[in-house]
């Protein structure tokens, strides 16, 4: 009894936060039929409300509690039905939520679809459209798990899982396609996920928030913005060497010094990627509120917990793995789909694929500049951006280094100066800390020049590979 | 007496803007004196009175002006004797009054057709000159001399002219720095890097040899380029004049002076709307006839002054055919109204590389020419890295001697480099 007293004084203090909890999850009548119970009720009730907290599994260990037996029908039913139900409920409740209660998911089927095409068929065009399809919904949820699972976390673990995972879609296309030794695929998609976040994903939401917000201009933190347009040119700088250094033929030993160069030019990028989340995450609340990555109190969709740590956790596995299946058929067909539909290896990997992977970042960065908190907006942007310049492609060489791939900072050099340009374009649009539709006019136009630069460029290194193959 | 109230009449109906108007053409002919006096009295002789006091006006009160004779002088040249250097020269000079008139005659016009449309024509036949000359080298096809005569007008601008106006409005008022609207000069520098990026892609596209079709993808995307590059040119004016008065009023002020009391020469319209019309027409077609003089002379003086083609279009005919913008740039910035000579300066090269360097594109597809974004590495690097130095210069929004110098030497280390500059492709052409 002591024990039990001792957890009914636990369960006394929290019993109004469970309440809370219930009440949040629609399991008002339960709570209180438990509460109303007497003494006799007080075995079952604490160990019914010590469990439901944790989660569904321990719940099924009650069912085979004598202690419900002695209740009234009703409740003891109910009970029943409330273990059985209630694991039924969160589990359908866990589905509904991470499957149905986002419309984009009416791309899911996208997925099984590419692999029975893949499989019954041999149309590489068809295979990589829907695999493309079907892992943007897969995308958006990993988001979705990964923010859910930051508020368990707390802020900083919170922000470094953002930080990390935040482009988790890019990463596992970028292993897979390394894995098979696609290294121009790799260099060129990353190059174009930067390059879509920095103009199109920017300028839709400028051009969306300035054409509501028509009367004035909408402001953000320069400061973050700077502390990024900073960051960007050094990992342009960290691009441009080893690029300018194999075009001017300079190297010591041609094609290998080169590579070596990357190599450690990319662990060094990785430390400045580091310090800059260190930087971020000690204590910058005055200039850094803003920065959306770190700050879960200023996210409006988001304010309840909606799934449960364990949950988080489970989703995360399922749909990263999920997405891996899907990558693999997405970068197998990248050639054949190349044929199929008559256009340069380079667009697909430079202008298709990052736009459909940032397809739900885009849709949140218009939102939120359309609610007029373009702080939030420029975090997705040019903070995926950033994630991508200087921990992504750093990533991918030391990933390339282990699996012994030659995958280097060299992007060549058309791929080089059009980032190069970029950067610099949207760095001093940026500088001034003002938004109005005209530079989200301004940002579009400059990536439809960008995306038909690519789409009548041939990449020379990509003929040799293939002369190897 | 009945001439002179026909007079009234005719003013009250030609002054749109109101009375004032008419009261300061009043005062305007008794300005003039003993003219104006001859012409109220003659009531039938009305016409020819205004014909001349419209040549008197556009004409004569100009003192630059003096330079016109050397027009009919550069064609008489070409035709007696076939002395290019002389003739590229003569027309040359010849051109300069032309232009400015050219200049005065939007303004007046402008007056008239109220700030929207006024500020278009501005942003329109800004640069006129440049634009008649391109496309008469378009039609000759000359497309290197179109490409960097648009190149050096762009560089002319940006260096030559605003770091004059700063040097000079430096030493007039060199107890302080001067300042200007940051907001406008960082909207036309991103602009300008945005017209780099579009000069820029074609370039490394065909310098790299990764185009999908060697040689003709790289026309193509330019033309594709040059169409988004005038749609954002498009948005810009429309941005510029649907209402974002507070934030670029002091630039618009070049554009449309009706506002300004601070403009002491021109605060009313001096020539009627027709008339302005007129000139505008006759100012153009005597450009063109000298701008095809002054195209068919390039190759025959650069031989006789033993200059390269590269050095005369990128420095030369700028430096001359911007002679006007120059001199009103200057006077502004010692009239410390620093946003109109950005508004000059800054303006015009935006509306050249985003305006005129498409415009000849798409010229040159309807004409069938092979003209292209594609300026040559040496240019696009030039233009690319000017573009840089400026922009940095102008964030900061104040501007002291120093500054100028600065643009100035810049200048002249461009036009030493031009100066020892063979453009490779001329050989090919």
């Amino acid at each position: 009894m002591e024990n039990k007293g001792g957890r009914r004084l636990n369960v006394d203090t929290q019993s109004s936060y469970q309440l809370e909890m219930f009440e949040n999850k629609g399991h008002i009548s339960i709570s209180h039929s438990h509460l109303e119970m007497g003494k006799l009720d007080g075995q079952f009730e604490l160990e019914f409300e010590d469990e439901c907290c944790v989660g569904p599994s321990p719940l099924i260990r009650n069912n085979s509690s004598p202690e419900i037996e002695n209740h009234n029908e009703s409740f003891s039913n109910a009970g029943e039905k409330c273990s059985i139900s209630y694991m039924k409920y969160r589990v359908f409740r866990s589905l509904n939520i991470i499957l149905f209660s986002a419309k984009i998911n009416l791309l899911m089927p996208c997925g099984p679809a590419a692999i029975a095409v893949k499989c019954l068929t041999g149309q590489h065009g068809w295979v990589f459209l829907l695999s493309l399809l079907g892992v943007v919904p897969l995308a958006e949820r990993l988001g979705f798990v990964t923010e859910q699972l930051a508020f368990f976390t707390g802020p900083t673990v919170g922000g470094l899982l953002n930080a990390t995972f935040g482009n988790a879609t890019e990463l596992i296309i970028s292993i897979y396609a390394l894995k098979k030794g696609m290294i121009r695929v790799v260099q060129q998609s990353l190059l174009g996920s930067i390059l879509s976040n920095m103009l199109l994903v920017l300028g839709c939401a400028f051009f969306c928030g300035g054409i509501v917000y028509s009367k004035k201009d909408q402001v953000f933190n320069k400061a973050a913005v700077t502390v990024n347009s900073g960051l960007l040119l050094m990992a342009v700088m960290g691009l441009l060497f080893p690029a300018v250094l194999h075009f001017t033929h300079t190297e010591i030993h041609l094609g290998k010094s080169e590579l070596a160069l990357s190599r450690f030019s990319s662990c060094i990028m990785l430390v400045a990627y580091a310090s800059y989340i260190i930087f971020q995450l000690r204590g910058q609340n005055s200039s850094f509120d803003a920065d959306t990555e770190h700050g879960e109190s200023q996210k409006d969709e988001n304010e309840e917990v909606q799934i449960s740590k364990g949950e988080a956790i489970f989703w995360l596995f399922i749909v990263t793995i999920w997405i891996s299946v899907l990558s693999e058929y997405l970068v197998d067909a990248i050639e054949g789909a190349s044929k199929a539909w008559n256009m340069p290896i380079a667009f697909i990997s430079v202008i298709l694929l990052p736009i459909v992977g940032n397809a739900a970042e885009h849709a949140s960065a218009i939102m939120f500049a359309m609610k007029d908190k373009l702080d939030i907006s420029l975090g997705v942007a040019i903070g995926s951006s950033t994630q991508i310049s200087m921990f992504g492609i750093p990533f991918c060489v030391v990933i390339g280094w282990i699996m012994e791939r030659h995958m280097d900072l060299n992007f060549q050099l058309f791929e080089t100066a059009a980032l190069f340009i970029t950067v610099l374009v949207v760095a001093f649009m940026l500088q001034d800390g003002t938004s109005n539709y005209f530079k989200g006019v301004m940002l579009i136009l400059s990536y439809i020049i960008v995306a038909a630069s690519f789409y009548v460029h041939v990449d020379p290194t990509s003929e040799e590979n293939s002369h190897r193959n | 007496m009945e001439s002179v109230e026909k007079m009234d009449i005719e003013l009250n109906e030609q002054g749109l803007d109101g009375s004032p108007v008419c009261v300061k053409k009043m005062h305007l002919f008794e300005h003039i004196g003993p003219l104006a006096a001859a012409a109220q009295s003659y009531g039938p002789k009305r016409t020819h009175s205004r014909l001349l006091m419209s040549i008197y006006i556009v004409i004569f009160k100009a003192r630059i002006n003096v330079l016109v004779p050397f027009g009919p002088l550069a064609v008489v040249l070409h035709y007696l004797t076939g002395k290019h250097g002389w003739v590229f020269f003569f027309s040359l000079v010849g051109i300069i009054p032309l232009a400015e008139r050219l200049g005065y005659a939007t303004e007046q016009l402008a007056y008239y057709t109220g700030p929207t449309i006024g500020g278009l024509l501005n942003a329109t036949f800004g640069n006129a000159t440049e634009m008649i000359i391109s496309i008469y080298a378009l039609k000759n096809g000359m497309i290197r001399v179109v490409q960097q005569s648009l190149l050096g007008s762009i560089l002319s601008n940006m260096l030559l002219v605003l770091g004059c106006a700063f040097l000079s409005g430096g030493i007039v008022h060199s107890n302080k720095d001067q300042v200007f609207n940051k907001a406008a000069a960082v909207v036309n520098s991103g602009l300008l890097l945005m017209a780099v990026m579009g000069l820029m892609f074609p370039a490394v596209l065909h310098f790299t040899h990764s185009e999908v079709q060697y040689g003709k993808s790289e026309v193509s995307l330019s033309r594709f380029s040059s169409c988004v590059m005038l749609v954002a040119y498009a948005s810009y004016l429309f941005f510029q004049l649907k209402g974002r008065h507070n934030l670029y009023s002091p630039i618009d002020e070049e554009e449309n002076q009706n506002d300004d009391v601070d403009s002491d020469e021109e605060d009313a319209p001096e020539i009627t709307f027709w008339e302005s019309i007129a000139w505008l027409a006759v100012l153009t077609a005597w450009v063109s006839i000298l701008s095809g003089y002054l195209v068919d002379a390039i190759e025959g003086a650069s031989e006789a002054m033993s200059m390269p083609v590269a050095f005369i279009s990128v420095i030369l005919l700028p430096i001359v055919g911007n002679a006007a913008e120059h001199a009103s740039a200057i006077m502004f910035a010692m009239k410390d109204k620093l946003d109109i000579t950005l508004g000059v300066a800054i303006g015009s090269s935006t509306q050249i590389s985003m305006f005129l360097i498409p415009f000849c594109v798409v010229i040159g597809w309807i004409m069938g020419k092979e003209m292209d974004l594609n300026f040559q590495l040496f240019e696009t690097a030039s233009l690319f890295i000017t573009v840089l130095v400026v922009a940095f210069m102008l964030q900061e929004g104040t501007a002291n001697y120093f500054k100028g110098i600065m643009l100035i030497l810049c200048y002249l280390i461009v036009a030493a480099s031009f100066f020892e500059h063979i453009d490779p492709n001329s050989n090919d052409n």
